[in-house]
């Protein structure tokens, strides 16, 4: 039976070969080992031997012809032995390439699998040992809430396990993922597991209850401002004084009737004097300080186990200022008169905004005022001003139907709020100061006295 | 029990056994008359004749070669490479033959031999004798590798090696020669593979090998007084590597510190590194892993250099406190 | 056999045999070349068409229990030393029926049991080897020899310089067998080695050498004979230089540019198999029937030898890690 003579496959990237020259012709004699014809791969020239010996047959292909490796480019046999006219078809892979081809998929299909992207690297990283994650992991504590003691802020084993004494927030590794991607803050999610372990339907809810105020995942990304400075500085005060300060806010309506008749008659007096406007808050800082000399429970402040009764007024005055809030104190405000008043606070305004007060400025306030009267409110729940242990949040002064001597009559109004620290000050000594308070302002004249 | 030195061990572990195997033989170079580079095979040839403690050429391909071919054909040689740096004139012999001839021909035909070699620095030898190469062979599959510390452990693994019916490259210590312990006067074997816990320890692990062994010992024992508690853990033999041992110790300490002479960069160390890191230790690892190792220079000849070179007491000691945060 | 001096131990029947033989191992070589050629066959090979005489002469007068060590051109010797073609092609397939279940393929043929220790993938890594197993039958009082076959090239490598001189030192019962075929790779002997015959360098180690025409296989036989007569009495090594020739490239993809046609062509006309065919049909030792009759049974044996090769079962992921140690 006639061999076939095919294109050889010369190296592991050869695929076709060109023809380039035949050194027999149809109808000669071949042994094996002698050069059958002449072929180019992508690497070399090389003359190819036959394999067979026997009489040249058919040459399917001429000079110059690309055949494909394996392909049958001619027939060596018997002399007279019929051979196809036209090239049979290849006679398909070869066993060791389709084994090739069965690694290379699997090889392939492991990769992919590798490269999966963990959503565990999305967002910031923290710094912690293998055993600081395991046992964050153990108890479900989110490290980023646990302060490290290695070099970098790096979280160890043993600041886990002070965080979980301490009563870090527990959270299960899916609703820590959850929040992540939403980018919500734990510590506004109640949790509802075991000791408060927040989990998956904690987050979906406070999801669901801030919805329209946290940006969905496809919305444009909010931006992110790192607490820092100031701002840092009051979020620690705040949460510090909301956390352990047992709050009670009182209101009363005060009739600023006579206040403005005041003010109105001491304004260019005042002014000529000093320079500065008298505006409504240094009269109700002295209407405070007066009553505060009269109540010295509110007037105190509230250090460690002790109630420090305070012997001087100063008066805290918060100033709103480009990043925070910034409470500078005006000393011994009931030995003060209205003019002195207004030139101290409006100086110690300024120098808060433009960040120039002196850290002695900011010390020794034993009392605070919070004024929003700029704005549309009436009332609010003022955050005390720890150590101190009361203030007093001013709201905006509006006409308000009062009834005066049984007529309905329209009365310039204002609301007080008083927030006093329960731990110092029980409700009807706070009452007695505000009712105080009101009476001084409704009538200013009586500070003269 | 009696004490008797490492190099006086090792010649014991030998002489015992060719008096009970007559298929074991020494080969290498001036190991006859006059006893070996170090004088280990002292006294040997007067017992064993020229034949069995057999002077060769200085042909460390040959030699290493005929090793091969006579294990192959049911010999069972020690072959002494005066000095493990000459591994690199064999390396053809002990990585393209001798390690892979079994696998080659599918499990047909074993090669047990022993190729025995002193190694380190520490005697001002110099770059061309004073090398560690253990990372080396033990990178290649089919040769086992050992590192023995003590007087005990040299004699027990010794026996075992000669045992083991697979190429065995065994790194003595030129500078532990000298140094003595309390070693069993009948043969006895230490299994190739089982590490030995040398201190036992809380706060931190280190993993030492050969003379550093001594060296992480005397670390701890400072430390001791600085009430910081260290587990010194001996693998004696890199290839099989008691991984267990060395991960048990590290779940408990939490930390981990390997010390070895070789040069740092490459070396064995990096393998137990992250053999831990691979591990169930890593989830009770709390601080980086530290390696300590040769510097990344050939070894000086200047005795201060010299010593600069390889990792000594303090360095152990300033890598321990590094891991505590101490430092 | 009047005319012909041949040891007695190679009786007509012996030179029969190697005639079929030498035909066994040139059509198991030709077929690995073809199924390369074809993918059929991974990796490389290296084929020694042409110098069958010296695998076939110096393996006629061993027993099982001599030996040989081999080199990456080695089909020829494991045939020789008594490989079966079936065993040897389920190698080249990679199946584990093959004689290292697939794990050594074409360059590390072994079958230890029937003395041969192996080929080896290393120019001149074989030769010490070969010393130590001559060394373990001088300890062992064994009465056997070891042959060892190289290559012209590795007649440069350290390794053969070294083995030699502790052979002769030692006055080990080995036979060197340098297999001259006039290249190492693409690189000409007359290129590579000053002296005009590799035989001369016996005599730096004191010990003799010896040049014999590689394409014969009776002069092949007798200059063996008398190398294992002088190992056997204690008189050492001896180098024999088998002049001869590699018709096919070094290995796959060799063009061939180093050499001419001519050349080639030369050689192929001291085709040790035609002439030992010669040889014995004018020694009346058989007729050109019967040799054509031994030349089919040879290409069936071989094509036998494939089909086993491709039923043999591919190894699994579970042989990857075994024998590494024993």
């Amino acid at each position: 039976m006639a061999k076939e003579i095919f294109m050889p496959k010369l190296s592991s990237t050869m695929e076709v070969g060109t023809l380039l020259q035949w050194f027999k012709e149809e109808g000669d004699s071949v042994e094996m080992g002698e050069p059958l014809f002449e072929i180019m791969t992508d690497k070399i020239n090389i003359e190819v031997e036959s394999y067979e010996e026997g009489v040249l047959l058919k040459k399917y292909f001429n000079v110059d012809d690309e055949v494909e490796v394996n392909a049958c480019i001619g027939y060596i046999g018997e002399a007279g032995e019929k051979v196809p006219d036209t090239p049979p078809a290849a006679s398909g892979e070869s066993d060791a390439e389709e084994a090739r081809e069965e690694v290379s998929v699997e090889e392939n299909g492991e990769a992919a699998s590798a490269h999966s992207d963990p959503a565990e690297n999305k967002g910031g990283k923290v710094r912690a040992t293998p055993a600081a994650r395991r046992v964050s992991r153990e108890n479900d504590i989110s490290l980023s809430t646990v302060p490290g003691s290695g070099p970098n802020g790096r979280v160890h084993q043993q600041d886990v396990e002070t965080a979980i004494a301490k009563g870090a927030i527990a959270v299960t590794p899916l609703a820590e993922k959850i929040a992540a991607d939403h980018g919500v803050d734990l510590k506004q999610v109640i949790g509802t597991g075991a000791r408060g372990k927040i989990e998956k339907q904690d987050v979906l809810a406070y999801l669901e209850s801030a919805k329209g105020t946290v940006s969905e995942a496809h919305a444009p990304q909010a931006e992110r401002i790192k607490l820092k400075g100031l701002r840092k500085a009051v979020a620690d005060k705040m949460v510090e004084s909301v956390q352990t300060i047992p709050h009670v806010t009182l209101t009363s309506d005060v009739d600023m009737t006579n206040v403005m008749d005041l003010r109105k008659s001491l304004l260019p007096v005042i002014e000529k004097d000093t320079g500065y406007r008298l505006s409504f808050t240094e009269v109700i800082m002295k209407a405070a300080a007066n009553a505060l000399a009269k109540h010295p429970k509110l007037n105190a402040s509230l250090i460690g186990d002790e109630i420090v009764m305070n012997k001087e007024v100063n008066i805290g005055l918060a100033v709103a200022v480009e990043n925070g809030l910034i409470v500078p104190s005006v000393k011994n405000v009931n030995q003060k008169g209205l003019a002195e008043l207004t030139q101290v606070s409006k100086e110690l305004g300024r120098k808060a905004r433009e960040n120039k007060l002196k850290p002695d400025e900011m010390r020794g306030s034993t009392f605070t005022i919070s004024n929003l009267g700029m704005y549309a409110i009436d009332a609010f729940t003022p955050i005390i001003n720890g150590p101190e242990t009361a203030i007093l949040g001013v709201g905006r002064i509006i006409e308000k139907p009062v009834v005066v001597d049984g007529q309905l009559v329209a009365r310039p109004m204002m609301v007080l709020s008083l927030s006093f620290d329960h731990r110092a000050i029980d409700g009807a000594p706070a009452a007695a100061f505000l009712t105080d308070l009101k009476a001084n302002l409704e009538n200013p004249y009586s500070l003269l006295v | 029990m009696r004490e008797i030195t490492y190099l006086e061990a090792v010649r014991e572990a030998m002489s015992q056994e060719m008096r009970a195997n007559e298929d074991v033989f020494i080969l290498g170079e001036d190991i006859g008359v006059y006893g070996g580079a170090f004088g280990v095979t002292r006294g040997m040839i007067e017992e064993f004749g020229p034949e069995r403690i057999r002077n060769t050429p200085i042909s460390e391909s040959g030699i290493a070669g005929a090793a091969v071919g006579a294990a192959l054909t049911g010999m069972r040689p020690i072959l002494e490479l005066q000095f493990s740096d000459f591994i690199t004139i064999a390396m053809d012999q002990m990585v393209n033959q001798a390690a892979k001839i079994r696998y080659m021909y599918g499990g047909k035909g074993k090669v047990p031999m022993v190729l025995r070699t002193p190694s380190g620095s520490g005697t001002g030898a110099a770059a061309q004798h004073s090398q560690s190469l253990e990372a080396w062979v033990a990178h290649i599959p089919g040769l086992k590798v050992v590192q023995p510390s003590t007087a005990h452990d040299v004699k027990g693994l010794l026996k075992a090696a000669m045992d083991d019916d697979n190429p065995v490259i065994f790194y003595e210590h030129k500078l532990l020669y000298k140094t003595k312990g309390d070693v069993p006067e009948e043969q006895y074997s230490i299994p190739l593979g089982k590490a030995d816990v040398k201190r036992e320890g809380t706060d931190v692990t280190i993993v030492a090998t050969a003379i550093m062994v001594h060296r992480a010992l005397e670390a701890a024992e400072e430390l001791e007084k600085e009430g910081i508690s260290v587990e010194v853990v001996d693998p004696r033999t890199l290839v099989p590597l008691d991984t267990e041992t060395i991960i048990q110790s590290v779940s408990k300490t939490s930390r981990l510190v390997v010390v070895h002479e070789a040069v740092k960069r490459g070396g064995y160390g990096a393998e137990i590194a992250s053999m831990i890191a691979e591990s169930e230790a890593f989830d009770y690892l709390d601080a980086p892993i530290k390696r300590l190792g040769g510097a990344s220079s050939p070894i000086p000849y200047n005795p201060e250099l010299e010593k600069m070179h390889v990792p000594q007491v303090p360095d152990i000691i300033q890598a321990v406190k590094e891991t505590l945060n101490k430092a | 056999m009047n005319h012909l001096k041949v040891p007695e131990k190679i009786t007509e029947n012996k030179l029969v045999e190697l005639y079929k033989q030498m035909w066994l191992i040139r059509y198991f070589e030709e077929k690995v070349d073809q199924f390369f050629a074809k993918g059929k066959i991974h990796g490389t090979t290296h084929l020694a068409v042409g110098q069958e005489a010296s695998a076939a002469g110096v393996c006629a007068l061993l027993d099982k229990e001599d030996k040989i060590t081999s080199t990456h051109r080695g089909h020829g010797h494991c045939i020789a030393k008594g490989a079966t073609p079936d065993k040897m092609m389920a190698e080249l397939f990679g199946r584990t029926t093959g004689y290292c279940k697939g794990k050594g393929g074409s360059m590390h043929i072994a079958d230890v049991e029937m003395g041969n220790l192996g080929a080896n993938g290393i120019v001149g890594g074989g030769i010490p080897l070969a010393v130590g197993s001559a060394l373990t039958a001088s300890m062992k009082k064994l009465n056997y020899v070891t042959v060892c076959f190289f290559g012209d090239g590795a007649t440069n490598e350290g390794s053969f310089h070294e083995a030699v001189n502790l052979a002769a030192v030692w006055n080990l019962p080995v036979i060197f067998v340098c297999e001259n075929n006039q290249y190492g790779m693409s690189g000409s002997v007359k290129e590579m080695v000053k002296v005009e015959d590799i035989a001369t360098r016996a005599k730096a180690y004191g010990i003799p050498g010896v040049v014999a025409d590689g394409n014969d296989i009776i002069e092949m036989i007798n200059v063996t004979d008398e190398a294992i007569a002088r190992a056997k009495n204690g008189e050492g090594p001896t180098l024999i230089e088998a002049k001869t020739y590699r018709w096919k490239g070094h290995s796959k993809s060799d063009a061939k540019k180093y050499r001419t046609r001519d050349e080639e062509n030369e050689w192929r006309e001291k085709d040790p198999i035609k002439r030992l065919k010669e040889l014995l049909i004018s020694e009346s030792i058989f007729t050109e029937e019967k040799a054509e009759a031994l030349r089919k049974e040879a290409l069936k044996e071989i094509e036998d030898a494939v089909a086993f090769a491709e039923e043999g079962p591919m190894p699994t992921k579970d042989d990857l890690l075994t024998d590494v140690f024993a």
